[in-house]
């Protein structure tokens, strides 16, 4: 059986030329999920894509409350595709920060990949905007007025003209051109997506600082040559990454459908029912506020009555030096610590944008005092100032002038600072005390690994092939692992059994999103189990 | 593997698990199918020998383990398919079907339920309610003669001119048996209000031949009122189709070959409300190969992609013709 179950794999591996695809070979410490960024991106934005086209066969722009409603109510399982779908455009935008702020930090925008970093935040922005659109296409009080002050911006900066060309006769409930702009939107994303993809590939994932401490941070074709192909062990890595990704974007929305009795100012981001009708009464006593990724502009706009001055700070300014960074910040030095100045600036526009996105969820639309905007705004960028200057870049810190007894007072300095914000900020959930414990966070996290780092290993050393590895362990970690995926197939069919018996539409139906999702999230473990006993564990018991 | 430092402690020479692989290796090298090919082995060096090893299947971790552990994945993979299944229902539209006519209140534009009394006689706006699905229009009239007082309207027989076939409309219903319901789809090919409406008594004249759409008359349709002795008249300017509300929207002028369906009402007298109890005379939707239309209109429902039930209340919406008259 199993030779026949071989020749189809062969079949197919030969025809479809999988052990020489042209991507990139990944060197064996790469797999981890830090490396794999982009593919939860790309993962999430697939899962939007499969679950936006299930939407459009019902959504009819013309009546967008009314449609969406009826997706919701009547539709089998069509709140657990329209729930999952706006959950999977959260994920892909939260994954997208993340994605791009890991590589900013670690300075993946240098030579050669400042083209593949610009394309980047050109997705950044396609996203958002893709995501502004669907969000409006529910058509409730919340999406009319969000466009209300889309549309409000635009005239504000002198482009009315632009406002049927964008949003069409949204305020008379019909979405017809919000829908079609959404869609070609995400056309457009994954027009980029092809390209930043291939760029990537190409000139490969980003080596770890200590195989390349300078840019530009490529293998050449020798290294390169010698790692793992793409076909079979990328393959199964990353479906085991991208199952997780769908599991979770299925199973939390839907697990949040039935959570209330949360505070109003957690709306926006743990809630995915739709607001009532614009045009009903119920539609008074509803605050508005935009989705949560606008959020940040949304406060934004009560510091300052000039919407020129809210889209310069909140769009403009960032996007411009994201766009520019790879032409300001041109040394080829990787470690963030030989790079203050970029890391300085990157880290006071992520506090600053968390802290606004509090901000605009705690106390929407409340004029923001000028006193105020200076207790929240100047203390991250000194915390941030001070503290990359007192962390010596890695390498240089035995050698040079602070002995290690004044950095280590300065690290547990820095720790016991953090534990205090920490403290403040659990207690009194504020921007002010997110202003401090965002920085510090950060600050100790990065002292937290260097100390770490220095103490454990060499620097500079090659991320060497584990040397001593206790081979009974590895044994029992494999056996571990195989009666964990013997678990997880049993379990599985235990739940896809409950999974048969959920009614299509109803209160129940969001019950087949929890469970679908946790489904998917015990496949993609059951596949990173197996490419660890496959792949892990068998290389690491034949070098031992 | 062989630390020198450890002279002291027993270690074994060969771990028996990299013994049987060297066996296995060799036995692999040795064996016809898969030889060893040792002058490539000696151009190429280790890439070759790696490559062979790995072709051949003689890593570490066992052949026989590994597709029993990859027959497991392949299990949890399936399970998950089979879990999705289900979720297929999701491209399968929902028919709106229901078993029988509801009972509807009609509520006034306002929310509250709809007074009979309050309904202006020859009402030259026009008033319309959805029943039994939404997107189903209807008209309701209050009706009266041409000095505008209450008429009552009796119990016809309508025939149907595209079967010859007739049915039996019941009469009006109200405190003066002078409120009728019709379906405000035109039979011939389906307009709906501003262009068929109601001209009452006073719009029966000729300077209405000449008024602009969606107002206008035709000679013929005035001819055959007054032949049928209709104060009042149904009239669909897409076409020219005329019905007589006053005898249950019976055909006065064609193209029409349809009288336009009635919806059944129930006055209750104490409390004046309207309810909506079904229809009669003909479906909705001419849904026969040949056009023509079921006797039934419960046929309407089962088949019906027309819209979603309207449940146990609808709303009147109103819609002003003669624009410039009024």
């Amino acid at each position: 059986m199993f030779s026949i179950s071989k020749k189809i794999n062969d079949w197919i591996e030969e025809r479809l030329m999988l052990e020489d695809l042209p991507f990139f070979k990944t060197p064996d410490y790469m797999y981890k999920v830090n490396y794999w960024l982009g593919a939860l991106v790309a993962g999430s934005f697939m899962y939007a894509v499969i679950s936006g086209l299930l939407l459009l066969l019902y959504y009819e722009p013309s009546a967008g409350y009314t449609s969406t409603i009826s997706i919701i109510d009547s539709i089998p399982y069509g709140s657990v595709v329209l729930y999952s779908h706006l959950y999977a455009a959260y994920a892909m935008i939260i994954l997208a920060y993340t994605h791009m702020f890991y590589n900013y930090f670690h300075g993946a925008y240098k030579r050669p990949r400042e083209l593949l970093w610009i394309i980047g935040v050109i997705l950044l922005v396609l996203t958002l905007s893709a995501s502004f659109m669907g969000y409006s296409l529910i058509g409730d009080v919340l999406a009319v007025s969000a466009v209300d002050v889309g549309a409000g911006i635009v005239s504000g900066l002198g482009l009315g003209f632009l406002n049927p060309i964008l949003f069409g006769a949204y305020d008379s409930g019909d979405f017809t051109r919000v829908l079609a702009l959404h869609i070609i939107l995400v056309a457009l994303i994954g027009l980029f997506f092809v390209l930043h993809f291939f760029l990537a590939e190409s000139y490969g994932m980003m080596p770890s600082r200590k195989v390349k401490p300078k840019a530009p941070a490529v293998y050449t074709k020798e290294e390169w040559s010698k790692f793992n192909a793409w076909w079979p062990r990328n393959f199964v890595y990353m479906s085991s990454l991208i199952f997780l990704t769908w599991g979770f974007i299925l199973a939390i929305p839907n697990a949040l459908a039935y959570l209330s009795g949360y505070p109003t100012y957690l709306n926006p981001f743990l809630n995915p029912h739709p607001a009532p009708s614009p045009s009903s009464p119920a539609a008074m006593s509803v605050t508005a506020y935009p989705p949560w990724f606008f959020l940040f502009l949304f406060k934004i706009a009560d510091f300052t009555s000039s919407y020129l001055i809210m889209v310069l700070i909140g769009a403009i300014i960032p996007l411009l030096w994201f766009i520019l960074v790879p032409f300001i910040d041109r040394s080829a030095e990787l470690d963030p610590m030989k790079r203050k100045v970029a890391v300085g600036v990157g880290l006071v526009f992520l506090t600053y944008f968390i802290q606004t996105t509090i901000w605009g969820a705690i106390a929407p639309a409340v004029p923001a005092k000028l006193s105020q905007l200076v207790l929240v705004f100047l203390p991250p960028p000194i915390l941030i100032g001070l503290g990359l200057a007192f962390i010596k870049p890695r390498g240089t810190s035995p050698k040079s002038g602070t002995s290690p007894m004044i950095s280590a007072a300065i690290f547990s300095a820095l720790t016991l600072l953090f534990i205090g914000a920490f403290s403040m900020f659990s207690q009194y959930p504020s921007v002010l005390t997110a202003g401090a414990v965002i920085p510090l966070g950060i600050l100790f996290a990065l002292a937290g690994t260097k100390k770490v780092l220095n103490a454990d290993q060499p620097s500079n050393s090659l991320p060497s092939t584990v040397t001593s590895i206790d081979v009974n362990k590895v044994n029992t970690k494999v056996k571990l692992a195989e009666i964990m995926i013997a678990i997880l197939l049993i379990v599985s069919i235990a739940l896809v059994a409950a999974l048969w018996t959920i009614p299509p539409t109803g209160f129940l139906s969001n019950l087949f999103g929890i469970d679908l999702g946790i489904v998917f999230i015990m496949l993609g473990e059951a596949i990173s189990l197996y490419h660890y006993v496959v792949y892990v564990a068998g290389k690491q018991s034949s070098t031992s | 593997m062989n630390d020198d430092n450890n002279e002291g402690k027993k270690i074994p020479i060969l771990k028996p698990s990299d013994f049987f692989f060297l066996q296995k290796l060799l036995r692999t090298m040795r064996s016809p199918k898969s030889k060893f090919d040792s002058r490539e082995f000696a151009e190429k060096g280790e890439d070759y020998l790696f490559n062979y090893v790995k072709k051949n299947n003689v890593g570490p971790i066992d052949q026989g383990r590994r597709n029993f552990l990859k027959g497991l994945v392949i299990g949890v993979a399936a399970v998950t398919v089979i879990g999705i299944i289900p979720g297929i229902r999701e491209i399968v539209p929902p028919t709106v079907s229901i078993s029988g006519f509801p009972k509807s209140l009609i509520l006034a534009s306002d929310g509250s339920p709809l007074k009979a009394s309050s309904i202006p006689v020859n009402n030259p706006l026009v008033m319309i309610f959805e029943y039994p699905l939404k997107s189903e229009p209807n008209f309701i009239l209050n009706l009266g003669d041409s000095s505008g007082k209450p008429m009552a309207i009796p119990s016809a027989t309508v025939t149907i001119p595209q079967t010859g076939k007739t049915y039996t409309f019941p009469g009006g219903v109200g405190p003066n048996k002078s409120i009728v319901s019709y379906s405000a789809r035109c039979q011939h090919l389906g307009c709906v209000p501003p262009y068929i409406h109601f001209y009452p008594p006073s719009y029966m004249t000729s300077a209405q031949l000449s008024a602009p759409s969606p107002d206008t008359l035709t000679a013929a349709a005035l001819l055959a009122a007054k032949t049928s002795k209709a104060p009042a008249v149904i009239h669909c300017d897409c076409h020219g189709s005329t019905y007589d509300p006053y005898h249950g929207a019976a055909v006065l002028t064609g193209p029409t070959e349809r009288p336009l369906p009635t919806v059944l009402l129930e006055w209750d007298s104490s409390s004046d409300y309207l309810y909506a109890t079904g229809d009669i005379g003909v479906a909705t939707y001419p849904l026969g190969s040949n056009g023509i239309p079921s006797k039934d209109p419960k046929e309407d429902l089962d088949e019906s992609e027309f819209g979603s039930p309207v449940g146990d209340k609808t709303e009147i919406s109103t819609l002003t013709v003669f624009g410039k008259s009024s």
